[in-house]
């Protein structure tokens, strides 16, 4: 426990010098005060704060999956590039301890970001617009540090698996690619036009971690069907909003433990 | 305190380390000697826990496999090339790897100071030079007291003054009654440092035994490149005689292999015989140029 804490401890300390978490919540901020003086130059008035947080789940879900699939895949890939891989292993410490420590300690610091970037975001916002709903707010801050323990998850199996940090990093923009645009743009249209039968719904939703984080948002909003668009909508009329949010839930829990628990099975398994 | 059983490696088609069981006792130090891709790295990132491999090997009476962690907490390891966060100071580091290893309060700087770091604590590890990076090696190796060190190819890249560091470190550690593994394909190194000397060729111990034994049979051999004025048959048996050994002819150079400490008897012999050199080269004996006897001589 004490080597996990020292790792998760060293990963904190490299992230807030590293400055990305910093970079992050700035142009998080900085895109979230854009969105709120758009929408009161379109006069939507007491709406606005409402209105700015659901662009700035749309904007979380671009971001904080790249963000996290990216230093994931950094995590263990990088330590095998600089060679301080082997330094590591060859202390008192298991191919766990590593992996779990580098995982928390990325998880906290990415967490940090999403809430600064949130709360800077929320506090400008709230300058433009009067503050009316503020428990959804807190709520899609919830969601997007679910999202982002789920990529980070993806992102360390990645890291496990390749040969080097380059490798890591280009399969991390691609299952980026896949998930956050090619699913919406192509995927869902393509299962829909093959077969669109309750099964395959439930598996497009299941399948993509931030889908789920998508539909979720949405539930919680304002379960609009055509904004929910077709896997959101079959499984609300089909379950409700209470059980599909429970199903989407576990979708992102399952996302978060499988990729993480293969990646330490796997590692352990590797030569340094 | 070490113990290895029937270990192996394989790299694909490659046998990297086949078969290799020895013991090391407390307060021993042991030297691995071979050429290079004997197999040495592969039996010192065994023991380190780097690698997967076939057999038994206990560190204090630790399985490396089952109890890796446990069996690492006995083990001070200096890779080649020690690669630390080039980020992070040199006091950082090691207070790092201070906690990982569990030392006592005041160990890590301890180890700074011992390895002459101390001027240097607040630099990062990438403003530090190679011979400065492996004297950090050294301090994170001796952290938590391990009674194990195994240090690959410690003198690589060390200056001379740096190298006799290191050999009083190891001759302070086998004091202490620590063990200490090191790998070298330097053979001058073994008599000063080691106590006793294995020596693997493509994977397999082909000798196992005192250093003293194996300085006599492998150690302080030259081979001398001549070329003569144009007496060479005259020169031959001159030559024969001040080494000791057989000399063979190719175009105008001869060879011949003695001892190092008759070198200069060769050159006398053909100065006094009026045989002038027009060129000449030596080539020290290394582990790759061991003689046969080596090849013959494992102990049960």
């Amino acid at each position: 426990m004490t080597e996990t804490m020292t790792i998760f401890s060293k990963e904190l300390r490299d992230a807030v010098r590293g400055r990305w978490l910093v970079a992050f919540a700035v142009t998080f901020a900085l895109v979230a005060l854009a969105l709120s003086l758009v929408q009161q130059q379109g006069g939507v008035g007491a709406q606005g704060f409402n209105r700015t947080t659901a662009s700035l789940i749309n904007l979380c879900l671009l971001l904080v999956p790249l963000l996290a699939l990216i230093l994931g895949a950094s995590a263990i890939a990088g330590e095998r590039d600089r060679g301080t891989l082997a330094t590591l292993l060859a202390q008192p410490l298991s191919s766990t301890e590593l992996v779990m420590g580098k995982y928390l300690g990325l998880t906290v610091a990415v967490w940090a970001a999403v809430m600064l970037g949130f709360g800077v975001a929320g506090f400008l916002v709230a300058l433009v617009s009067p503050v009316t709903d503020l428990g959804h707010y807190l709520l899609f801050v919830m969601l997007s540090a679910a999202l982002a323990s789920a990529m980070l998850s993806i992102g360390v199996l990645i890291s496990v698996v390749s040969g080097g940090r380059s490798q890591a990093l280009a399969l991390a923009v691609l299952t980026w690619f896949l998930l956050v645009l090619f699913y919406n743009l192509v995927a869902i249209g393509v299962v829909l036009s093959i077969a669109s039968s309750g099964e395959m719904l439930l598996a497009g939703t299941l399948l993509n971690p931030v889908e789920a984080v998508r539909i979720l948002a949405i539930l919680s909003l304002e379960p609009d069907l055509q904004v929910l668009g077709p896997l959101g909508s079959y499984l609300y009329l089909e379950f409700g909003a209470v059980t599909s949010a429970l199903i989407l839930a576990g979708s992102v829990l399952t996302w978060t433990a499988v990729p993480l628990v293969g990646a330490v099975a796997l590692f352990r398994r590797q030569d340094a | 305190m070490l113990s290895i059983r029937s270990a192996g490696k394989q790299y694909g088609k490659v046998r990297a380390l086949d078969d290799v069981s020895f013991d090391l006792e407390d307060g021993r130090v042991l030297a691995v000697v071979g050429a290079n891709g004997a197999g040495k790295s592969t039996l010192i990132k065994i023991i380190a826990g780097l690698m997967r491999f076939e057999g038994d090997v206990e560190v204090d009476g630790a399985d490396v496999r089952r109890h890796g962690k446990a069996a690492r907490r006995h083990i001070g390891y200096l890779a080649q090339h020690p690669a630390f966060h080039l980020d992070m100071t040199v006091q950082e580091t090691v207070q790092f790897f201070s906690q990982l290893r569990g030392a006592e309060p005041g160990e890590a700087r301890s180890a700074v100071l011992a390895v002459g770091l101390e001027p240097h604590a607040t630099k990062p590890v990438g403003a530090l030079s190679g011979g400065m990076r492996q004297r950090l090696g050294l301090a994170v190796a001796q952290l938590g007291s391990p009674s194990l060190f195994v240090l690959d190819e410690p003198g690589t890249g060390l200056d001379v003054s740096a190298r006799l560091e290191l050999r009083d470190f190891i001759r302070g550690q086998r004091s202490a009654g620590k063990s200490v593994l090191l790998s070298t394909h330097w053979l001058e190194d073994v008599p000063s440092t080691a106590d006793d000397v294995l020596v693997l060729d493509q994977g397999r111990v082909v000798f196992h035994g005192p250093s003293a034994e194996f300085a006599a049979a492998s150690t302080a051999r030259s081979r001398l490149f001549l070329r003569l004025n144009g007496h060479t048959l005259d020169a031959i048996p001159l030559v024969a005689d001040a080494a000791r050994g057989e000399v063979t002819q190719t175009g105008e150079w001869i060879s011949v292999t003695c001892l190092t400490s008759d070198k200069v008897r060769v050159l006398e012999a053909l100065v006094a015989g009026g045989i002038g050199l027009l060129d000449f080269r030596v080539e020290e004996a290394t582990a790759a140029t061991a003689p046969p006897v080596m090849r013959e001589r494992v102990p049960s």
